[in-house]
């Protein structure tokens, strides 16, 4: 937060504030175009989006310290690695979905 | 005021250490911060996996309060809105403003809670428990969770607002580093619901 110290920060921070709300306005209103699967498709991405502009601005990661960045970067690998394994898992196994939902 | 030795015992509490960049606090917190995706990033997986395993899954917008969902993205979006300027008070020395700004970031923290209750109320009145059905248990889990950071992000607000000023008789910057630490950890907290509310609700 650095560099949260003058006007032209504050009216950016108010910026931000008012696209995420409207980029939740839009997933929102994507949601009721009952889209099915393919409404997955437009708001994780949003929402991905929506997060994304929330920590590069909020929490200032674009002026972090490569530290930071390391972190985040390990952490995003580990995530990947959390969700890649269980769903290779789910496709290669020879379980059926009903033998799945025993688990 | 008191004398400030504490630098000379602990190093780099206030100062940014030369190999990492960071004081101490700020580099525990991204840390303690990647722990905490894991955390959640475990249920998102599990949700998924859950999901994409089911023979059938509900509608969730139809048995979610999307209204009260969205009305909350805006309460804590708001919430960290005045965090920031909270932060930006206290760095220029209006100790009146940031404590106006701290007592809005704990008002909006309560607003949620009590429209998460409000929600959940709703579900229970309706017979819907954890129970009920996987996606229940795992809405009721994750926003459980949630809602725990949430509890816990107010008591840490609170008491940068009462007892735990005393460190701003010590040392100013240390005090103003600690607060910072806090709001990373109350964006995060909002940065969680994004996901939340566009998971568990709309999807």
């Amino acid at each position: 937060m650095e560099q949260h110290s003058n006007e032209t920060d504050f009216k950016r921070d108010i910026l931000i504030y008012f696209t995420i709300i409207a980029m939740t306005g839009l997933i929102v209103g994507i949601s009721h175009l009952q889209l099915g699967v393919r409404g997955i498709f437009l708001i994780v991405p949003i929402a991905c989006i929506e997060a994304s502009i929330l920590a590069y601005y909020f929490m200032h990661l674009m002026s972090k310290k490569k530290t930071v960045h390391l972190v985040l970067l390990l952490t995003v690998i580990v995530f990947i690695n959390l969700l890649f394994w269980p769903a290779w898992d789910v496709v290669y196994s020879p379980r059926t979905p009903s033998e799945f939902t025993k688990y | 005021m008191q004398q400030d030795h504490t630098e000379e015992f602990i190093p780099y509490i206030v100062e940014a250490r030369p190999d990492t960049g960071l004081y101490n606090a700020k580099f525990g917190i991204w840390l303690f911060l990647a722990s905490e995706v894991m955390l959640f990033g475990s249920l998102f997986s599990a949700y998924i996996l859950l999901r994409v395993g089911s023979f059938s899954w509900p509608v969730q917008s139809e048995i979610q309060n999307v209204l009260i969902g969205a009305i909350n993205s805006v309460v804590l979006l708001t919430s960290s809105i005045f965090f920031i300027q909270a932060w930006v008070a206290l760095k220029a020395d209006d100790i009146p403003k940031y404590k106006r700004f701290m007592a809005l970031v704990i008002t909006f923290a309560f607003i949620f809670l009590i429209l998460k209750g409000v929600e959940y109320y709703q579900h229970f009145s309706h017979g819907e428990f954890p129970k009920t059905s996987v996606f229940l248990g795992l809405y009721f889990l994750m926003t459980g969770l949630h809602a725990l950071h949430i509890i816990g992000g107010i008591l840490v607000n609170i008491y940068y607002i009462g007892p735990g000023m005393y460190l701003r008789s010590i040392n100013k910057q240390w005090f103003i580093n600690r607060v910072e630490v806090a709001g990373l950890y109350w964006h995060f907290v909002d940065l969680v619901w994004i996901f939340l509310f566009s998971t568990l609700y709309l999807l």
